[in-house]
């Protein structure tokens, strides 16, 4: 009896959870990066804890509850106290919380999860499709602060950037101890995995740099704008990989991405290739990497991402050879706060008059997920 | 006093009896060379461990571009070195060994004079030609040139022959060429490559990663992408213009300053506007990017008040020449933040000493020269094959022929 009750309870918080119907006070939680001292430097530091996304008078005239947190991790932390609650859950993948099945379960109230930002891989999305709830973040928001930084950190890795700088800094100055593996983006063949909003941003920014450009997707480009950007469709993705001097990740994190490029995959890289991965940390196998770029088969890696993140202190990313690797920043440039920030705002507004949201933005909606995750 | 003067006098003969005299005029370059072979002499920087196995590193002074086998087989003399600079070298070595003289008895002043010779000094007496590059640059200066009395020919193996007093090789009827090769697209993707490290704010995230630290914020608070700023390069001659083609795709308002426009169809194509006066373009710039040769007239152009006239928080962009820029100004105007961020491979003098202060002021992007070192080792060999058969270089390699110098340097 308790049971059949317990299922009945559950099946009208599920059918409640529509998330455009509208209603009265919220309580919207917020997980972001703690800025600390470097809060007051920029008025228009809106992206982290501090700035909370610039929305907090905006909610709170209007009646909402607006928690903002960093804290993220363990049963006791912050964002644990406000889950059972909680109506939207706003998080951001430069500090994502991992929004658990199990979280998802005790979350009796919430209806929207939003990510400030693009790739909400941090979300179980199938327990969230379950449970009835939204997933949507904004699209389109930080796809070209992603594009420029991958492009630079192509030339930084081709170019063997970091140890001229390294010698300056410590003194020194050996032209040769540079010069003997630089190489020039111009002529070198470039596959991107992956030519969605972001590789092909990333492909346009190439194309004055007289490059061979590949991509791989699931889905050809029109024909139209691959002419226009001059990159070549490679329907195998292990065939392409042998002709590649470069090698750009741009595939979300999905069942199928993870871990997809494993020592095995690498290994069809050419000796000496350069990587660049801004996508998702997961999509590659770890140590894979860590022995490839110890050994030379990886001439450089460079990346934004991890798994998880934040990348602990023996993350062997840090200490491998011939890295170019940053935390993860590359989409929360000032300019890609200030529109992922609008960009959620405006979803809280049409969430709180029941309308829909942009279609492009949705990643769960009424127990579906959106196509690159299937 | 007497016996110092004596050895004074020894010594100074000993660096050869026209030493201090001006040098002959009509050192006439395109005439077939009659019988003999010539004595080429190169500078280079050297390999060092990493020349070892790696045979497409011809740059480096070990593989010495690459063509010693072809130019022994001509029966010339190749003298390469890395060795440039002795402790007194340049124009000044005259001067304060006459002053040591004086002051120092007759052993040490043997001694001194043993320390004084770079291994380039040994050779300029009887060099036909004399390469240099950029990236480890001969200092060839006015008394060198009167010294080397054989040299027709001075090679600059690279892009910026500024390292060469033109107007004493102009005078002494010596020709200069540069050989660039892909140098321009290899400076030009550097370029951007700076600019895109300054904007993003790239180092410091990336000393975080090394440093088993995560601080997203200490990133994030100040890095901006490059989509709509204003960008201006300072000089659109062929580096800046393939820079700003690079540039296009970014999104940015890209503006240019140089003493010729740019034809119509190509700045539409660029989509770059002119801008005539440089002091009234440098206020509007979020980026500003120098490309222009070192010569009189930009030598020191950007000083303090110049920097002062840019926008606070500026990316300054300097792969021409250090020597462009006053080096005090720019510290300063990295300490206080007025410039936010300044990159570039070019110093003053390179190499750049241990103390040279943009090695340390903060956020600086800076590397030793390396941005265009890909030398061009068949470019030379094309070069020295039209010298030897008394053949014209491409006109636009030119830098001093018949005693005129090229419009840039004028």
């Amino acid at each position: 009896m308790w049971r059949a009750a317990a299922r009945h309870l559950v099946d009208r918080a599920i059918s409640s959870r529509a998330a455009h119907t509208s209603a009265g006070s919220k309580k919207i939680v917020g997980v972001f990066y703690k800025a600390g001292e470097y809060a007051d430097k920029n008025p228009n530091f809106v992206g982290c804890v501090e700035g909370a996304l610039g929305i907090r008078s905006w909610l709170e005239s209007q009646g909402h509850h607006y928690i903002v947190t960093d804290d993220k991790e363990g049963p006791n932390c912050e964002l644990e106290k406000h889950i059972e609650d909680m109506h939207v859950l706003i998080t951001t993948p430069f500090h994502p919380a991992y929004v658990t099945a199990e979280r998802i379960k005790r979350a009796k109230n919430l209806e929207l999860l939003l990510t400030a930002g693009i790739g909400s891989d941090h979300i179980d999305l199938p327990a969230a499709a379950a449970a009835g709830l939204t997933v949507a973040e904004v699209t389109g928001s930080n796809t070209v602060s992603v594009a420029e930084d991958e492009l630079l950190r192509i030339l930084i890795l081709l170019r063997n950037f970091l140890p001229g700088y390294q010698q300056v800094v410590q003194g020194e100055w050996n032209v040769a101890g540079i010069a003997h593996r630089a190489y020039d983006l111009e002529g070198k063949t470039v596959g991107t995995v992956g030519a969605g909003r972001i590789g092909r941003l990333l492909l346009q920014r190439l194309k004055p740099f007289n490059c061979n450009l590949l991509y791989h997707d699931r889905l050809q480009i029109d024909p139209q704008l691959e002419k226009e950007i001059g990159a070549k469709f490679e329907e195998d993705l292990d065939a392409m990989l042998p002709k590649c001097d470069v090698i750009v990740i741009n595939t979300p994190l999905t069942e199928k991405t993870k871990g997809m490029f494993n020592k095995e995959r690498i290994a069809k890289m050419k000796k000496g290739v350069i990587v660049v991965n801004n996508a998702r940390g997961a999509i590659m196998d770890t140590q894979a990497v860590a022995e490839a770029c110890s050994s030379g088969h990886i001439a450089g890696y460079g990346g934004d991402v991890w798994f998880p993140q934040p990348a602990p202190k023996d993350h062997p990313w840090r200490y491998m050879p011939n890295h170019a690797m940053t935390p993860h920043i590359s989409g929360t440039t000032i300019d890609a706060q200030l529109r992922y920030a609008e960009g959620v705002k405006d979803m809280l507004d049409r969430y709180f008059k029941g309308e829909d949201f942009p279609v492009q933005n949705y990643i769960v909606k009424e127990g579906q997920l959106a196509s690159q995750y299937q | 006093m007497a016996a110092i003067m004596r050895a004074a006098r020894q010594v100074v003969s000993a660096l050869g009896p026209h030493a201090l005299r001006d040098a002959p005029a009509g050192r006439s370059l395109h005439t077939a060379s009659t019988g003999g072979g010539k004595k080429i002499v190169g500078v280079f920087y050297k390999g060092g461990e990493y020349a070892d196995g790696n045979p497409d590193f011809v740059g480096c002074a070990e593989h010495a571009l690459g063509i010693r086998g072809w130019l022994e087989s001509q029966g010339h003399q190749y003298v390469v070195t890395d060795d440039k600079d002795g402790p007194n070298c340049g124009e000044h070595s005259i001067t304060n060994l006459t002053f040591s003289l004086y002051m120092a008895s007759a052993t040490s002043v043997t001694l001194h004079y043993t320390r004084v010779a770079a291994e380039l000094e040994k050779h300029l007496a009887d060099a036909h030609v004399l390469i240099t590059t950029p990236f480890h640059p001969a200092y060839v200066t006015a008394s060198r040139i009167a010294r080397a009395r054989n040299l027709e020919l001075l090679l600059t193996a690279g892009i910026g022959s500024d390292h060469v007093d033109l107007a004493a090789a102009a005078a002494a009827g010596l020709t200069v060429a540069e050989v660039t090769g892909s140098n321009t697209v290899s400076v030009a993707e550097d370029q951007l490559m700076r600019v895109l490290v300054l904007v993003r704010n790239f180092l410091p995230g990336h000393r975080q990663a090394v440093a088993g630290e995560w601080d997203v914020a200490g990133v994030a608070h100040r890095a901006r992408d490059l989509e709509g700023k204003t960008v201006a390069t300072v000089g659109a001659g062929r580096i800046g213009r393939l820079l700003l083609r690079r540039l296009k795709p970014f999104g940015c308002r890209l503006l240019y300053h140089d003493r010729l426009r740019i034809q119509p169809e190509m700045e539409e194509e660029l989509g770059a506007e002119f801008e005539a006066d440089l002091d009234a373009m440098l206020p509007k710039c979020d980026v500003v990017v120098m490309n222009m040769p070192l010569t009189d007239k930009t030598r020191g152009m950007f000083d303090k008040d110049r920097i002062a006239r840019m926008k606070k928080g500026v990316i300054i962009v300097n792969n021409a020449r250090g020597a462009i820029m006053d080096t005090q100004a720019v510290a300063d105007a990295c300490a206080t933040g007025h410039i936010a961020g300044y990159g570039g491979d070019v110093w003053h003098p390179q190499p750049a000493p241990k103390d040279h202060p943009w090695r340390y002021m903060p956020n600086n992007a800076m590397t030793p020269h390396i941005s265009g070192t890909t030398i061009d080792g068949q470019g030379v060999k094309d070069t020295l094959e039209r010298y030897f058969k008394g053949q014209d270089f491409p006109a636009q390699n030119y830098i001093v022929k018949e005693g005129k110098l090229a419009g840039q340097y004028q």
